[in-house]
């Protein structure tokens, strides 16, 4: 059947790209439809119980700063959070939450219940409704027929998949879900780049049979850290500890006895793996003189006993993952609740698609997720959210948007997966990103909240408390900057005790803020006028003020490229009509056609001659088309 | 079109003589222009008067125009210095423009810059397309040999050891569960310290100028009474240039040092090239096909007279033969004035061949123009100086990066910053010895660390 209301966005899959883009379609007012295969599982965490982390935080809280869901459900479910990198500076600083899954899942679930224009319908969904190069809508297992202008896919794992547990491998979406047979052969029809990629689990384990006594226990910080800028400790549910353990050499000798077992090793799985998060055979494998290996047992939440081990994820059959589980210091009388296993799936080449995540090919359809190529609840979070938005602006018949690299970590993984596409998983890491100075974590909201309240992504709640904090800053510069301070006098001598040279003329505060030696405490209370109350407005001017040669010195690099992030590309430019162009970079330039100059100079291979000529040809037709 | 950074470059070939002309286009021209010339330009008016460089030293004496925007050949504010031709003074200024806050320019740019803003029209548009093509290849050549020998090895060295340091950088703050303590632990201080000293090494040898008086090396072969001597001393002597000989003993190789027009070269004598049972002599046999092997152009000298063959195989096989790049050959027909030839230079054949009279000076400058083009010295301004400045240019600013880095680590301990710094270092070296991207990098770490838990 027809079904008889027509929608704007469609969106399939309710993983964490799907409840995003769903989210973030209907928070802009368009009427949007999120079809999953399992209500019950919207915004399950399949892999380990963790959300954030190094690079991952700063998307979580980009995600944040656009209205997104994730840091605020996080917040609701979060069981153990830290800072990592703490001591290392405030841009690479990350906050790390271990989730409770059934919390976690109870608050997406809550958002989207209650998000207006946002309607929810179980059903697997089997084939695009495609016409000439444009998609139409899609038709469900039992023949339901949606229609909607944009389409948004979010099938995560489930395209293909395959699992493996040793030798024997089935069919399967992830443990326990069936894969997406009749959809991913449709797909594959579809004039897209596929390719196969691979991921694997650890073996979970029952923590009643685990010895905790002799394991360093791994609490909260103290105070404990919030994902979300709306976030309060006290939204959190009650603390756990993660626990640290670690392989030895028996552990190794057990797989290294059983590798010709390993569906890896005797070329059963042809996906590729990430190398940065190996199988314990493969670290075995690599790394032979290493005779020992961490392993971070993870809580899977406040209700349940199991545990995630994270760091022995295999794919060796269930009687090696027990020995080797087994030899491991506390965990001798281990029961495991589940087996590991690797899970093969497809994922379309990222370079077939627009920076607003949109297919190349097929108008008006959307990627987003572990289909592009990606790792990752957080990546896939952020690619759902600009897909999202995207769709809904297609909806609303504007202009697309995507962040450059510079303005955010959602612009550089959009960026690295359609210009370089990816051989691997990919996962968002801060060295990935050149200009991690100004991409940080605590000022995720300055870069992007006023722009998602343009898209009308941001709600009025979290755009009061924005500006409340904008207008903090400033007003806080401002009293800094407006006091001076005097050699001689008595703040003078309170931060002579810090200065490595005692104060020899008249500086204002902000100009001695900047002097590695003071920080913000140290002078903020010589300024006349109240204190702000917010210690993020605090944290700021700090940081800001700490960063400013550096910032400059990249704000200048960014106004260098300007120009050619600014020149659009023509979709349908005839590259072999180029002068002056070598081969290879034809190639290349017509297999991933840059949105835009300064995307075309980021493809390895392609020279600044090569984007000279560019140059030159695109003024060129301009020339053409005025005297034509 | 509203270009930000200033750009420059030798806009004269180098080594052509008379006149060399450094021309900048940009925002900082008139800036440059008061402290290069110590007052205000009139616009389009020649000015003769002393080059200045930073230190208030005069680099040379010669005429200064200044074009301000749109009327000018860019259609940016244009300077142009106008010198004596010599590449040692024509560099120094370039040099003193860069450290001013002009950058290089890449092939081409000057017409590029001058077709974006409406200064060329269409046809000429073609043309530009041709040049940047053109000279962008013979940037690279040059960069290429630029980077060839003891140098080039030091930049790697170099570049592999901050690429080490990087890799344990940037392992720490992606990866901290891995534990690795940057800041405290003393090893990146050490590296650092060992990695600056380093690069200000390669620098102070650069600055002494012995990058800049390598010049190419030429072989000159043929048998007896060829024409050797008569033709080095036409190639020499045309120029008053500088002829000495270093060569210990007359065993030994030979080789003498002329310039052209300016350029200097390297005139490599295969005189004792035979077979010999004498085990000093053979020592020098060796050595001088050591040369050979490393040698950028072999001119194969013939007597004319002797044989008519245009095949260097059929002149000389067991030479040919032993030769590692036998496309590096041209062949020179002498003493046409006795065979009857005429005076020509034919460099579409395999090898080239120039006919010629050494002592009679027929056909010499042929061969002078033959031997700049290869050397690449001809019809373009991205000669092997401009390679050179690239590289020393890219290596000054990288020092300055990473002793700012160096700051950051020792006294305010802030790794991030460091890290930045690095990282920019990186970027810049790379220029030199290709680009190294975030990806490869993580390669790197993927590969030294077990990531992952």
């Amino acid at each position: 059947m027809d079904y008889p209301t027509r929608f704007d966005v469609l969106v399939i899959g309710g993983g964490h790209a799907g409840t995003e883009a769903a989210l973030a379609a209907a928070r802009m007012g368009c009427k949007t439809l999120l079809l999953t295969h399992n209500v019950e599982t919207l915004g399950q965490m399949s892999c380990n119980p963790a959300i954030g982390g190094i690079g991952k935080s700063h998307l979580v809280r980009e995600v944040d700063a656009l209205g997104g869901a994730m840091a605020r459900a996080t917040d609701r479910g979060g069981i153990q959070f830290r800072v990592l990198n703490a001591r290392k500076g405030p841009a690479v600083r990350a906050t790390r939450a271990q989730a409770d899954r059934v919390l976690y899942k109870a608050a997406i679930r809550h958002i989207l219940e209650n998000q207006p224009n946002l309607q929810i319908f179980q059903q697997a969904v089997d084939d695009l409704i495609v016409q000439g190069d444009q998609v139409k809508g899609v038709v469900t297992q039992s023949g339901i027929r949606f229609y909607a202008t944009s389409v948004v896919l979010t099938a995560g794992t489930f395209l293909g998949g395959l699992i493996h547990i040793g030798l024997q491998n089935h069919a399967g979406g992830r443990a326990g879900d069936p894969p997406s047979i009749a959809l991913a052969q449709r797909l594959r029809e579809l004039p897209l780049r596929v390719g196969r990629l691979k991921t694997g689990t650890p073996p979970r384990i029952d923590a009643r049979s685990i010895d905790f006594s002799g394991m360093e226990a791994q609490p909260s910080d103290d105070p404990i850290p919030v994902m979300s800028f709306l976030g309060q400790p006290e939204e959190h549910p009650e603390q756990v500890s993660c626990y640290i353990t670690h392989t030895n050499e028996r552990t190794h000798e057990i797989i290294r006895n059983n590798l010709d077992r390993s569906p890896m090793y005797s070329g059963v799985i042809e996906g590729i793996g990430p190398r940065y998060c190996p199988s314990i055979e493969d670290k075995i494998h690599r790394f032979a003189d290493k005779n020992s290996h961490q392993v971070f047992l993870e809580p899977e939440g406040l209700t349940t006993h199991e545990i995630y081990p994270n760091g022995i994820s295999t794919s060796l059959p269930f009687d090696v993952q027990l020995d080797l589980v087994r030899s491991i210091r506390g965990m001798e009388q281990a029961h495991i609740t589940r087996p590991g296993y690797a899970i093969e799936y497809d994922y379309f080449n990222p370079q077939d698609l627009q920076p607003t995540l949109e297919t190349k090919v097929i108008h008006n359809l959307f990627f987003a997720g572990q289909i592009n190529g990606t790792t990752g609840y957080e990546e896939a979070a952020a690619q759902g959210l600009l897909a999202g938005l995207n769709a809904g602006l297609r909806a609303q018949e504007k202009e697309g948007w995507c962040p450059r690299r510079d303005e955010a970590y959602i612009g550089v993984l959009v960026d690295d997966l359609i210009t370089l596409g990816t051989s691997e998983p990919y996962r968002m890491f801060t060295s990935r990103a050149e200009y991690r100075l100004l991409l940080r974590e605590d000022n995720a909201d300055l870069r992007l909240t006023e722009k998602g309240r343009e898209l009308g992504l941001v709600d009025d709640q979290r755009w009061a408390a924005f500006e409340a904090k904008r207008e903090g800053i400033e007003r806080e510069m401002a009293r800094l900057k407006d006091t001076f301070v005097h050699p001689g006098t008595a703040s003078a001598e309170t931060l002579n005790d810090k200065l490595s040279q005692p104060l020899s003329r008249e500086q204002t505060l902000l100009d001695l803020l900047r002097r590695p030696e003071l920080e913000y405490w140290d002078l903020a209370h010589l300024a006349p006028g109240e204190l702000p109350n917010d210690p993020q407005v605090q944290e700021q001017v700090q940081i800001q003020t700490k960063y400013a040669g550096y910032i400059e010195r990249q704000a200048q690099d960014i106004e260098r490229v300007r120009r050619q992030e600014e020149t659009l590309l023509p979709a349908n430019l005839d590259y072999s009509r180029v002068d002056g162009l070598s081969n290879e970079i034809r190639n290349k330039l017509s297999g991933i056609r840059p949105a835009t100059l300064a995307q075309a100079s980021r493809i390895p291979g392609v020279t600044p001659a090569a984007i000279s000529m560019l140059l030159i040809h695109l003024k060129k037709r301009d020339l053409v088309a005025k005297q034509a | 079109m509203n270009h930000q950074d200033t750009i420059t470059a030798i806009a004269t070939p180098p080594g052509r003589g008379g006149v060399g002309i450094v021309r900048v286009s940009g925002p900082l021209c008139g800036e440059i222009a008061k402290s290069f010339l110590g007052h205000q330009p009139k616009p389009r008016y020649a000015h003769f008067g002393p080059f200045y460089d930073l230190q208030g030293q005069v680099i040379d004496e010669g005429i200064a125009l200044f074009f301000p925007g749109p009327n000018s050949f860019t259609g940016e504010d244009v300077l142009e210095f106008q010198g004596h031709g010599g590449p040692m003074l024509l560099d120094r200024l370039l040099e003193n423009l860069l450290l001013v806050g002009a950058r290089l320019a890449l092939p081409g740019e000057f017409s590029q810059r001058a077709f974006l803003n409406d200064k060329l029209d269409l046809t000429q548009a073609e043309a530009i397309a041709d040049l940047i093509d053109a000279s962008s290849r013979q940037a690279a050549e040059n960069a290429l040999k630029s980077l060839q020998g003891v140098f080039s090895s030091k930049v790697h060295e170099l570049v592999e050891q901050l690429t080490q340091l990087r890799i344990y950088v940037e392992a720490a703050i992606d990866f901290p569960e891995e534990e690795i303590d940057f800041i405290s632990d003393g090893h990146v201080s050490q590296q650092l310290f060992t990695i600056q000293q380093q690069l200000s090494a390669i620098r102070n040898e650069a600055r002494q100028g012995c990058l800049l008086r390598d010049g190419m090396n030429v072989v000159l072969a043929g048998r007896p009474n060829a024409g050797k001597s008569s033709l080095l001393n036409a190639l020499a002597g045309q120029e008053r240039a500088l002829v000495t000989d270093i060569a210990g003993t007359t065993r030994d190789v030979l080789k003498e040092h002329i310039h052209i027009d300016g350029m200097p070269l390297h005139i490599i004598d295969t005189a004792g090239l035979r077979e010999t049972e004498d085990l000093v002599e053979k020592l020098g046999v060796e050595r001088a096909w050591q040369e050979i092997e490393k040698a950028d152009r072999i001119l194969l000298l013939v007597d004319a007279q002797t044989t008519e063959s245009l095949d260097p195989y059929q002149i000389w096989p067991e030479f040919v033969a032993r030769l590692p790049h036998p496309e590096r050959l041209t062949l020179v027909r002498n003493k046409i004035d006795l065979s009857g030839e005429t005076e020509t230079c034919d460099l579409s054949t395999t090898p080239p061949v120039i006919r010629i009279s050494a002592k009679k000076k027929q056909g010499v400058d042929n061969l002078r123009q033959h031997l700049k083009q290869v050397m690449g010295f001809q019809n373009t301004t991205e000669g092997g100086f401009s390679a050179r400045r690239r590289h020393l240019d890219a290596l000054q600013r990288a020092d300055e990066i990473i002793a700012a880095g160096y700051q950051q680590l020792e006294l305010h301990g802030a790794g991030e910053l460091l890290a930045e710094d690095l990282r920019q270092a990186q970027e810049i070296l790379g220029e030199i010895t290709g680009a190294f991207s975030a990806d490869d990098l993580l390669g790197r770490i993927f590969g030294e660390f077990c990531i992952g838990k």
